[in-house]
């Protein structure tokens, strides 16, 4: 590497160049992306007064928590129907989240270790998954939750979210127990383990990471689900928080700081989550797409 | 395997369930017991009615515009957030932000930044003197749908850039250093040693995206109905519509059957590009 000493000056230039437009399209990105949540958070502590002056206050001249305190009170009735929501919704997506890890942890296993016919329709399960929108099973689900008498019941939601969940949890977890080496257990049965003990005390650790993965994943996508919910869901006390905010602000649409704080507090639970625990969930999302 | 007994009953029988009530007029109530058996009259219904054309266009203008867009964005920011700094992985978690929290928080946000009365971006293009008033950017029937692209890239570049930061991370360091020293720029750099090793993420990223926009509905749905006159229904929400809005359940199957075919082809180019991935892998 004698000769990298030559071209030094020149290739400094070109690089600093491209840096250059690196930092401006970061910045420009930065923006686009950042813009939209700021102006969330500034009107959500605005008056509702002064979220309708033109031109509009850059930062709002008094500064109030007073939507944020209406939401999250319970003696008054927004605040009831607000909290009410969000447990809901903290409640079916808690219920699918565990279900889900309970149900995919055994299957993921069974699927990476043993040979036997169920690979490919997994896959497809899969890709099918992906591929089909919610509408194409709405009506026939509709039906099928009137038969069952789940109409209007949280059970029809972390049903619906399991089945359509469930393929993809699997295939999450499928790649990380095929990164664990199979002689790990060997080892572990050889030393007198059961199998079971082996999955419990050498594999689950190991595995812990993609666990993880799988239960945030289950957790924001039964959070933030919005169609079925939608369809399958009437009564004003059975309501999650995607489909409570739009009734309730849809019959008052002039309270912007109201509905920019709801929309805060709607994102606040799945954005803290990914960021406590996003090193898992990138790593879990790409690894079935790109093999290291 | 119980689980995917059921999986399958979930899957399979809505499908054909679809098909089957694509051939009937059905009573706005959903008692079965009243369809009658018409043909392919929901189909001829459809096909020739000009909302048809009308969604499927725009439903082709967004999916594409769309897909583009994130992937160019997407790619745009994993590259430059290749090389560390400080503050890049901040940078990184905030990018992301847009796509982890619900579309229907982002909806409400950005239905209140075009507002037409109190729209932040309508007063600042007032106070720089571009316009005499405020645009109906998601009001009018010219502007609503890029308007709403716009949102759906805000919400989906980030699945682009993790994929692609994924993809960059498979692409060995040597060779970059090698054609470094053999005097490659770094344009050249990047179309010759590390777009070729992107390319089988691209696929699968773009066909994803492309598949993830044919079946929007939340942004859409929230933002503007399909409104003003259809100008930003696409598929999905104009099923959605027939079917829930209007109960015309017969052919909002009818339209899910042809919606199925379009995806079957779209499928076939995915399990192609994913097998394709798989079959180069167990080569290397």
């Amino acid at each position: 590497m004698t000769s990298t000493t030559v071209p030094v000056p020149r290739r400094t230039k070109t690089i600093d160049g491209w840096r250059w437009t690196g930092r401006i399209f970061l910045a420009v990105m930065l923006f686009f992306t950042a813009m939209p949540m700021v102006w969330m958070l500034v009107t959500s502590i605005k008056s509702g007064f002064a979220a309708m002056q033109i031109p509009p206050q850059w930062w709002p001249k008094e500064p109030t928590l007073a939507s944020y305190q209406k939401l999250l009170d319970p003696n008054n009735s927004v605040g009831q129907d607000f909290l009410r929501f969000f447990w809901n919704s903290l409640y079916v997506s808690t219920m699918t989240t565990i279900l889900a890890v309970i149900v995919a942890v055994p299957a993921a296993y069974a699927f990476s270790r043993f040979d036997f016919p169920g690979r490919k329709p997994l896959f497809f399960a899969v890709l099918l998954r992906n591929m089909f929108p919610a509408v194409i099973f709405l009506v026939p689900l509709f039906i099928l939750m009137r038969a069952l008498g789940l109409v209007n019941t949280h059970g029809s939601l972390i049903l619906t979210y399991l089945t359509f969940g469930l393929p993809l949890a699997i295939w999450l977890l499928k790649g990380f127990y095929d990164n664990i080496p199979h002689q790990l257990e060997q080892a572990a049965r050889i030393d007198g383990a059961t199998r079971f003990q082996a999955f419990f005390l050498i594999v689950m650790p190991l595995s812990a990471p993609g666990i993880i993965a799988t239960a945030i994943y289950s957790f924001i996508g039964a959070w933030n689900e919005y169609i079925f919910a939608y369809t399958f869901l009437n009564r004003n006390d059975q309501l999650t928080l995607p489909i409570g905010v739009q009734r309730f602000f849809s019959e008052n649409t002039t309270d912007f700081p109201g509905l920019m704080a709801a929309s805060f507090m709607m994102s606040l639970p799945v954005v803290v989550l990914f960021l406590l625990l996003q090193r898992y969930f990138v790593r879990a999302l790409t690894e079935g797409a790109v093999k290291h | 395997m119980p689980a995917f007994i059921v999986m399958l009953i979930v899957i399979a029988y809505p499908i054909y369930y679809t098909i089957d009530l694509s051939f009937y007029n059905t009573p706005p109530s959903l008692q079965l017991r009243d369809k009658n058996f018409i043909g392919l009259e929901n189909y001829s219904i459809i096909l020739s009615s000009e909302v048809f054309w009308r969604v499927t266009a725009n439903t082709f203008i967004w999916t594409i515009a769309s897909t583009i867009a994130a992937f160019v964005l997407g790619l745009g920011t994993a590259l430059a957030l290749n090389r560390d700094f400080i503050g890049r992985g901040v940078l990184r978690a905030i990018f992301i932000i847009p796509w982890v929290i619900s579309a229907v928080a982002g909806s409400y946000i950005w239905k209140w930044i075009y507002h037409s009365d109190f729209g932040v971006i309508g007063a600042v293009l007032m106070q720089l003197g571009l316009v005499n008033r405020p645009p109906n950017f998601i009001d009018s029937v010219g502007t609503v749908l890029p308007s709403l692209i716009v949102v759906n890239v805000w919400r989906e570049f980030p699945f682009a850039m993790i994929m692609l930061t994924a993809g960059l991370q498979t692409v060995p360091e040597q060779l970059l250093r090698a054609a470094k020293v053999d005097g490659a720029n770094a344009w050249q750099r990047f179309w010759h040693v590390t777009f070729p090793h992107l390319q089988n993420v691209s696929t699968v990223t773009i066909l994803l995206l492309a598949v993830a926009n044919f079946n929007s509905f939340i942004i859409p749905w929230i933002m503007t109905g399909g409104g003003p006159s259809n100008a930003s229904h696409i598929w999905i929400t104009h099923i959605y519509e027939l079917a829930f809005g209007r109960q015309r359940w017969g052919i909002a199957a009818a339209y899910s059957v042809l919606l199925f075919l379009i995806l079957m082809v779209l499928g076939y180019f995915y399990v192609r590009a994913l097998s394709g991935g798989e079959r180069k892998e167990g080569g290397a």
